[in-house]
Parts: C-alpha cells; structure tokens; sequence
C-alpha cells in the first residue's frame, strides 16, 4: 500500500541567507550566497572558515557538538550567539512532517517575510524554512525552526540529517572521519550500533595476565601481598577496562591495503586523507547534501584541485569552498565567487570578473590587486612599486595583474571595487566612458592612477631632453635599429640612422609616441598591411611587460620623476597605504 | 453492496473520491477503517481526518485507537485557526486567533476566508501541508462553507489524496437562498470533479432496531432528493406514526389541536425518550408550553443571545441604562414574561436614574437587581443582576409568569461575570462548552437545525404542513434530516386541510 500522493520532491536544499551573530571571530553578517558552487576569497583571519564553521554547525547532524567561551565573540559566552538560515529546501527532507507543522516563509530579495495574503501577481510564495543555532550563555546549542508566527520549534537532528552536510575542514582533524569515533562520518555510514559493546565483550575475554613475561608477573604478585597486608582486595590481574574518556571505537578506523600492506587510511598523504573523508561523508547521503569545504587546496596538487573543483562545481548540491589557490579560482569558472574583507563583510564578486578570473586567478588572492590596463603598465606599475619597497611586492601580498585592456579593465575596476576586495587601477585616458571612470575614481581614489589626457608613453616621451633622446630610444641591450626603424618608416626614410631621423621631423618626440603606441598612418586612405604594421611599432618599443619596466628604469634613470610624481607618488603610497607601510617622498 | 464498492474506491489510487454518505449508513465505519488500514504506510506523514465537530472528532478517535501518531483528526476550524495562527501577523491577526475566532461574530467564517485566500494565492503553503497530509478524509463535508470548501481543495490541487463524505440532504443552514444555490452548485461540481464517486445505501443505522423504519427512511430520502413526494398512504413500516391534526393556533408560530387528536401527541410525552422536532424557534417556545414545560429546549451549542449581551457589556462599560437593556434584550431570547411593560421598563428606569427611589414591591425587586449594575456598571454587575433575577424568579410571586427556556445560555451569562473581560470571558466559555459536550436530555423541544447530528429513539415531528415544508430544495432537505433522527419510533402530525406537497397522504 504505497503512498504515492506526494507531490515530486525536487532540486538541492540551499541556503539562501545566511545571518551569524557574535560567532567565533565574527560579529555580525548577513550574506545571500547563491545556488550551486560558492567560492571565498579573502586574506587570512578574516572569518572564511568561520562561515564555513557556522554552516557545518547550523546542519550538524549530531547533538554532540561541546562549545568553548573561543565559540562565542569575544569570548563573551554570556550574550549567546545566533546562527541562522533562509532555506530552500526539498519536503522530502520531512521539516513538515514533524511533530508541530513547520510553515515555510515567502523568499523576497530582501530575505525571508511572512507571505503576502494579499499578493495578486500570480506568484506565489517561493518558499524557504527558516532555521537557525544559538549557543546558549550556559554553552549549550539550541537548534530551531523560526515559524512565520514568530515562535520557534525544534529542529531535529533527523531532519538536519537529511538536509546534510558535507564537510572537510580546513585543519588536521580530518582524520577524525576516517575512524569511528561517536557521531563521525565513518560512524553514521554504519551505524551498527552494537558494534561497541560487542567488541567490548570479545576484548573481555583477551587474555593480558597470560602475556605477561616472567619478570611483570612476579611484581603483580608482590604487589597483590603488600594489598593483603594492608586488608585490600587481592588475587591481583590485568584485564581491559573501559572508563570516562576512552572510546574503544576511537581506536577503530579505515585501513586499506597499499602494496599488500594493510595500513591506516590516516596514514596516507593528507590530499588523499581530504578526499577519503569526503567520500565517506559523500557515501551516505542518497540526495544532495550540502558541502562546506575549507581550503580545498590543502593537500592536493593543482590537478586534483581542479578535478575536485570541477565536481563539486557539477554536482547539484550548494557547496561552500574557501582557497587561496590560483589553479581553484581558475577552475572554479561557473562558481560565485564572494571577497570576504577584514569586517567579515561578504562581497559578490560579479560575472564580469570571469575573464579576470581566467586571464589571471593570482588577481583575487591578493592583498591588494593592481588592475593595470595592459602589459607596458604591468612592467611598469610592478617596477615602480618594486623600487618604492626597495624588495618584491609579493611579500606583501601587492599583485600587478594586466585588466587585458582599457575597457576590461574598468570592468574589473567596478566589480573588485564594490566586492570589498582592495583594488587599484593604472589606466589610460582613451576618453571613452567616462562616466564610469569618475565612478571608479570617486569609490577608489589615489588608488586609481588615470592619466588626465593620453597614455604612459604619451606622458612620459616629452619630458625627455634632447641629449637624453638617444639614451631613451636604445633598448636594455643597446640596441636602436628596431626603433629608429620604426621613426623611418612612419617618415617614409630609407635612412634609419637618428641624425637622418632628427633631421627629418620637427617633433621627434611626437614621432617617438606615436611610434611607440603603433599608432595608424593619419591618412584614413592607407592601405591595410601599412595600417597593421605600423600598429605593430608598439611592440618595438614598450608594449610589453619587460617594455614596461623598461620604461619605468628610464623614467628614474633619466631624472623624469619629477615630473609625473604628482600623478604616479600618490599612487604609490595608497598601495604602501593599503598594505600597511608608510608613505614615502621619493622613489629612486 | 455498495460498502464494498466504497470500501475498494477510498483505497484504490484515484485522487478524489466523493461518497454521498446518509446518516447511518456507516460513513464512519467506512472512514475510520479506511484510516486503520493505512495508518501502517503512512510513514513519518500522517492522515487527517477533518470533522465538524468536536463531538465527531471523539468518534473517530475512539474508532482509530492505536494509530494516533499517523492519524491526526481535527476540526476543520481548529485546522483552520492553526493555519491562521501561524501567518497571524500578514492576516492582521492577534496573538490568540483561537480566542478571536470565537469571540468575534463570524469569527471561525472570517478566519476560513482569510486562510482560503492565503492558501489560493501561495500554493507552497498548500504543498508543505500536503506532504504532511498525504491523506485527507473530509466528514460530512455537506457542513464545509465554500470557504473550508476552498481549503480542503486546496490541499487536493497540492497532492493530498481527498476522500470526502457528504450528504447533501442534510445541507441546511441559515444562509440566503444564494448560498444555499452555491452549496448545491459545490455538490454538483464535486461530483464531476471526483475521480470516483459512490453512494452509501445500507441503513446500519437502524438495523438490529428497527431495520423496516431504515429502509423506509432511505426511500424517503430518495423521493425527496429526486423531487419526489413522500408516501404516507401505503406500506408504512413498523415504528411510524402518521397522526393527522391540525394546528388550530390563532398565532402564527403557535401550536395548538383539538382536544379530541391531542392524546395520541401527549401520550408520546410519556415515553421514556423523545425529541420532539420542530420548524423555527419561536415554535419551540409555543411547544415548550404546549407541552407543559415538561420537555426542555435543547440549546444547541450555538449561543446568539450571550454573543451579543458579551459584545454589548463591552461596548458599554460604565453606562448602567445600556447595560441594563442589553440585559433586558437578553432576557427576552432567553425566556418569556420579562416584558419591558411588565419588568424591563422598570428594571431600565432603575439603573438610569441610580436605583436612588425608594420604594416596595415589584418595583423594589427590580431595583435591587438593577442596583447590581449601578454598582458594577460592566459585564460583572450585569452577571450578578441575572443571577438576583433567577432568584426572583424561582422564589418571588410576582415573577411566577416569568419562564426561562434557554436555562443553559442564562446560566453561562451568569458564568461571564467571574471573567475579568466580557470578551476573553465569552471566548473562555465558548471554549469549555466545545470540549466539555453538553449531555443531551432523555427528553428534548428542538429547531431541526439544532437536532442535527442527534439521534433519538422516539421522534415526533410537528406540524408537517404546507407552512413549515412547501415544495423547496431546503424544505426537502429539512424534512429528511428531521426524519432521519428517529432510530425506533417516529411520529408525523400531519394537516389534511393545509398539507405538505411533500407529503403524500
């Protein structure tokens, strides 16, 4: 007599918004991440894993969980600490089948309400359960439902089991899931729960008097006389005793035979000891748990990383990974990604940054990014901060990252910005969106390096004096035929020499910019192949990384600092800033 | 058989099953059992049976013992206020809905309109109770208003399997015409939209009783649920009385016959048990004295006359004369003789002017039951009023005219004044009432509306004429209800001179 009634259950439950209240090292956030994959980024300590943390603990699928005053913020333990969920969740995972009827609320943009009895779109409510841990003053959890009405119902642990949750902390614990200890993964993928007492019995029976050399047994017996004497019992042995505090079943755990050896799975590499765990937390699920997993790098080299993102990205569940793994972010390519700052605020990071994200992943690992437009002011940005350090700005978390062009790069500029994520830029003037760019400009201020009119070359070249011109045009080898080269042809001489050059323009600087920009002929007639290669006279010049440290080591040697210090030292110094370090006058 | 067709149509997979059920004929039986032999399947969801009453809620209790973690049975109310209670604060309800329900008038119909709404706009509402209520077994879903209709729908449109019982011959209600169309229109487009549709025809009922009056009520029920007249001239079954007299009363709700055709009539009286039936209120009175005020009134469990003397008492604290005609207006629905020419005047005189008159007497009576209100201008001083007047008239001469009919609605205002709020105070005993099931007298005067649901071994109806049953829908429905109380004996006074169209003598 099958009950076939029920409406299908569908899709993954998912938590919609997540609210943590004087948990651990955070205070208060409040965060909407999304279905599917969810990947935090952010620096150390800023509470990645204590999200991951209060996720795990909200879905807990035991009571046994023990709290410290450290759960609580601040140590303050007396003002509890509240963790709460909207979710979407499937009713197959029987929230509306316990003992009180559980009402689903309505999901708005702005987070769970009461339904609208008088909606009249057509609609419907979307519904979401709310649920929510408190750790009590007296350190004790409460888990609840939040009702529509305001009151609060127990949140069993059957019906937090069959949400799930998936979890591979980031720290050396994991191995706990690999054995049997009381409410372990291991342990609920069994449960064969005369296992303990069974075992007791045989091991009772495990002779440890008889194993006893000639030599320990004769002490025991003394011993068993000196008890005699002072009237205590007697006929001492020895025998296996349980006691508060040891778990037989702790010493029980996954073995697996590598090269006919049999060998403690926790003696693996600690990748594989991560992957085991997650497999046996994965084995007993049928539906699609919830996954927390934190640094998902540890352990794994950038293959499996990748083959591990790439899963978890498929599967159907909601999954919540922190990294600081280029190759992760990389991978992670139909992931949200979020920006966690240092006040624990969450910040999305938008599609927009997906070609950033694939172009270079180190972007959102750093400290501080530097967005620069293209790969002369890659050279030339990470060269001038080098200089300012006096060592590599990677040691302080400073990343130079090319935003690929001028547009894309305002692109990034806008989405890092409002992510939380620290962020600089080092742009052109190319005169187009400029609404954007004042935007941009006004949210990040000295952080962003705009030049008001032009390009690096365009603002550095005409400050060069006429007998430093030679010095300029020579590349680090010494050579100058590629770029007289190029000043010849746009003059259409046969003679390349800078004599013949000179004499033939009466701007050579103004030559020189172009030339080094690859600029297009002035005649819009000109035919194509001339068009293509004299655009290709950038690249002669500075258009490329090493160019742009070229001309960043010119700008110094040739003394033409001062005279776009006014623009590039308050540059400089908010990086300095953003890092911690002081400003600085001079660069040399 | 059709106990056997029902039985495989509520277990087989069709998603809605409508059982025309006439009393007795085993709906509960049917229901009940159905309920046992899913219970086991049901797994962590449960089945609900939804009831109209309290009272049905104990039958189905008592028939699925040892189910009740699987089983749940509730009123459609209290399912109802449940619901509302938990979205209470988008329908703009207080804390307690229950006690807002029964306080307020319509309270329990505004509630269902509110949650039919809710549950029509978010579907999702309606699919959370659905898992929970893979199941649901509506009973005499004749009662449902179009709203609870909505709702039971609802979880139907959200998955939930319905078996509904109805009977529409027992649809009567106070509504208007329009609404008892729109009931009947349900019906009909229930029928359509059942997957299943069955009646129940084997009168259980009656069947180790008085088995020939059963299947003479079942056919009766046909004739005139098809349009039919009710045959009174031949093949009259053991048990039924056809006792022709006229009412000769001047008054238009009175009663009165004969001499000569009364015997047979009070002979009844003698029985042991006897519900005597009959049209509209005010006849019950004129029967009650008909009867010698040997028979109580059966009050029902609806009390108009407290709803509003409590809602009265709290519109008009501190104002003695209001008080004192809300209370003068209560004892006219709840007896006869304290008319205002006689009593009432008086009595509201005496509070206005602050019982400050001496004087002796009748009127001195009066004004020591009105000085209670002067004292205690609210519901407390009105209760203790109520109370001095009951003493009067048990004790006092001149209040010897002075009848009380409805003894148990008297007797709960008196109650109300040990509440410190006219309102939660009639919420409280409207409450208690519910829950504590008022056992029925051996012996009782009743409007047929308040008869149903009521059995009783000897039944008499009266007067069966062309006033009380002309050729309607609802009087057809009323004529089968009336009959179909009786168990072993029932008696129809019929008029040859102004006869029933329903009636075939």
């Amino acid at each position: 007599m099958a009950i076939d009634a029920h409406p299908p259950a569908h899709d993954a439950p998912y938590i919609r918004h997540l609210s943590v209240l004087r948990f651990r090292g955070i205070e208060k956030l409040s965060w909407f991440p999304k279905k599917g994959m969810n990947l935090l980024l952010g620096g150390g300590d800023v509470g990645k894993s204590t999200i991951l943390d209060a996720i795990a603990l909200l879905l807990n699928p035991t009571n046994g969980a023990t709290l410290s005053d450290a759960d609580y913020w601040q140590r303050r333990h007396e003002e509890g600490f509240e963790i709460a969920a909207a979710m979407s969740l499937p009713l197959s995972c029987g929230i509306v089948e316990q003992r009180k009827t559980s009402w689903p609320w309505e999901w708005s943009e702005e987070g769970p309400k009461p339904p609208d009895p008088e909606a009249n779109d057509g609609q419907g409510v979307d519904p979401v359960f709310c649920v929510r841990v408190c750790g009590t003053p007296d350190f004790e959890l409460l888990h609840e439902i939040c009702q529509p009405d305001g009151s609060f119902d127990h949140f069993p642990v059957s019906v937090r089991r069959s949400i799930g949750v998936v979890r591979l902390s980031g720290d050396d614990r994991n191995d706990r899931d690999l054995r049997l200890i009381q409410g372990s993964a291991l342990d609920r993928l069994l449960s064969d729960r005369t296992l303990r007492s069974r075992l007791a019995d045989k091991l009772g029976e495990s002779d440890i008097h008889g194993e006893l050399k000639d030599g320990p047994k004769a002490a025991l017996a003394d011993l068993g006389n000196r008890f005699q004497k002072r009237t205590l019992p007697g006929n001492l042995s020895l025998g296996l005793i349980g006691g508060p505090g040891f778990s037989l079943n702790a010493l029980i755990g996954l073995t697996a035979a590598k090269n006919e050896t049999v060998l403690p799975l926790s003696s693996w590499g600690s990748g594989t000891r991560r992957l085991a765990s997650l497999e046996v937390a994965a084995a007993h699920h049928a539906d699609h748990p919830i996954m927390v997993v934190d640094e998902i790098e540890r352990g794994l080299e950038s293959y499996r990383q990748r083959i591990l993102i790439e899963e978890l990205v498929a599967s159907p569940s909601q999954v919540f990974v922190t990294t600081h793994s280029a190759p992760a972010v990389h991978a992670a390519a139909e992931a949200t990604l979020w920006y966690v700052d240092a006040g624990s605020r969450v910040g999305r990071l938008p599609a927009t940054v997906a070609a950033q994200q694939k172009r270079d992943p180190e972007t959102f690992l750093a400290r501080i990014a530097v967005i620069a437009e293209g790969a002369t002011e890659v050279g030339f940005v990470a060269r001038l901060i080098n200089r300012s350090l006096s060592e590599d700005m990677r040691r302080h978390g400073i990343w130079v990252s090319d935003g690929g062009s001028n547009s894309e790069a305002l692109a990034v500029l806008r989405a890092l910005a409002k992510s939380g994520l620290t962020v600089a830029g080092f742009a052109d003037n190319e005169g187009t969106q400029l609404g954007a760019w004042q935007d941009t400009k006004e949210k990040l201020g000295d952080l962003l390096m705009r030049w008001e009119q032009g390009c690096l070359e365009s603002n550095l070249i005409p400050h060069v004096q006429d007998h430093q011109l030679e010095a300029f045009i020579a590349e680090p080898d010494g050579d100058t035929g590629e770029r007289l080269r190029t000043m010849a042809d746009r003059l259409g001489l046969a003679d390349k020499s800078f004599a013949a050059i000179f004499a033939a323009t009466d701007d050579i600087r103004q030559l020189m910019i172009e030339a080094a920009c690859g600029n297009p002929p002035a005649d819009p007639e000109a035919s194509d192949a001339q068009k293509k290669a004299w655009k290709k006279h950038g690249q002669r010049w500075f258009k490329s990384v090493a160019g742009g440290t070229e001309l960043a080591d010119k700008m110094l040697a040739l003394g033409l600092w001062p005279h776009v210090a006014p623009q590039l030292l308050p540059f400089v110094n908010s990086i300095r800033g953003s890092v911690g370090l002081e400003a600085v006058q001079a660069i040399g | 058989m059709s106990d056997a067709s029902v039985a495989e149509a509520l277990r087989s997979d069709a998603r809605l099953v409508v059982v025309e059920a006439p009393g007795g004929c085993g709906k509960t039986h049917q229901g009940a059992s159905y309920a046992c032999d899913f219970a086991p399947a049901m797994g962590s969801s449960r089945l609900l049976i939804l009831t109209h009453t309290n009272a049905a809620c104990d039958v189905f209790a008592s028939r699925t013992r040892g189910h009740s973690r699987c089983v749940e049975i509730r009123t459609i109310d209290g399912l109802i206020a449940e619901i509302a209670a938990a979205y209470r604060a988008p329908l703009a309800l207080p804390d307690d809905v229950g006690a807002w329900a029964r306080r307020e008038p319509q309270g329990y119909d505004r509630l269902a309109q509110k949650v039919a709404r809710l549950l029509t706009i978010h579907p999702a509402i309606a699919r959370c109770m659905a898992w929970r209520y893979p199941i649901v077994i509506c009973d005499e879903h004749q009662d449902a208003s179009a709203d609870q209709h909505a709702i039971v729908m609802s979880l139907y449109h959200a998955g939930s399997r319905v078996r509904l019982f109805a009977d529409p011959m027992q649809m009567i209600f106070n509504g208007t015409q329009a609404a008892h169309a729109a009931a009947e229109q349900r019906w009909v487009d229930l029928k359509a939209a059942a997957d299943r549709f069955e009646e129940l025809d084997q009168p259980h009922r009656w069947a180790n009783i008085q088995p020939a009056l059963g299947t003479w009520i079942m056919a009766a029920r046909a004739a005139l649920r098809d349009g039919g007249q009710v045959d009174l001239t031949t093949n009259l079954p053991p048990g039924l009385t056809v006792h022709v007299a006229e009412n000769m009363s001047p008054q238009r709700t009175g009663f009165r016959v004969a001499a000569n055709v009364s015997q047979p009539i009070y002979a009844r009286a003698n029985a042991q048990s006897l519900l005597v039936l009959t049209g509209q209120n005010d006849r019950v009175i004129a029967l009650r004295g008909f009867f010698n005020r040997r028979l109580p009134v059966w009050e029902g469990h609806v009390r108009e006359g407290l709803s509003s003397l409590a809602a009265h008492c709290a519109a008009n604290r501190g104002n003695a004369e209001a008080l004192a005609r809300g209370t003068l207006a209560f004892m006219q629905h709840v007896a006869t003789g304290f008319s205002p020419t006689a009593f009432g005047n008086r009595f509201v005189q005496e509070a206005q002017q602050g019982c400050a008159k001496p004087c002796n007497g009748k009127p001195q009576h009066l004004q020591a039951a009105a000085r209670h209100i002067v004292e205690t201008p609210d519901h407390r001083g009105v209760a203790r009023a109520l109370d001095h007047l009951r003493g009067l008239i048990a004790d006092e001469a001149a209040f010897a005219e002075v009848r009380l009919h409805h003894h148990r609605e008297f007797t709960e205002a008196i109650q109300l004044g040990r509440f410190d709020n006219a309102d939660d105070g009639f919420a409280e005993i409207a409450r208690r009432r519910t829950h504590s099931r008022p056992q029925l007298p051996a012996k009782a005067i009743s409007t047929i509306h308040k008869a149903k649901g009521l059995e009783f071994d000897n039944v008499m109806l009266l007067p069966c004429d062309a006033d009380n049953f002309s050729n309607t829908k609802a009087s057809r429905n009323r004529l089968y209800v009336a009959i179909s109380r009786a168990t072993r004996a029932l008696m129809l006074v019929v008029s040859r001179e102004r006869p029933s169209p329903l009636l075939k003598l």
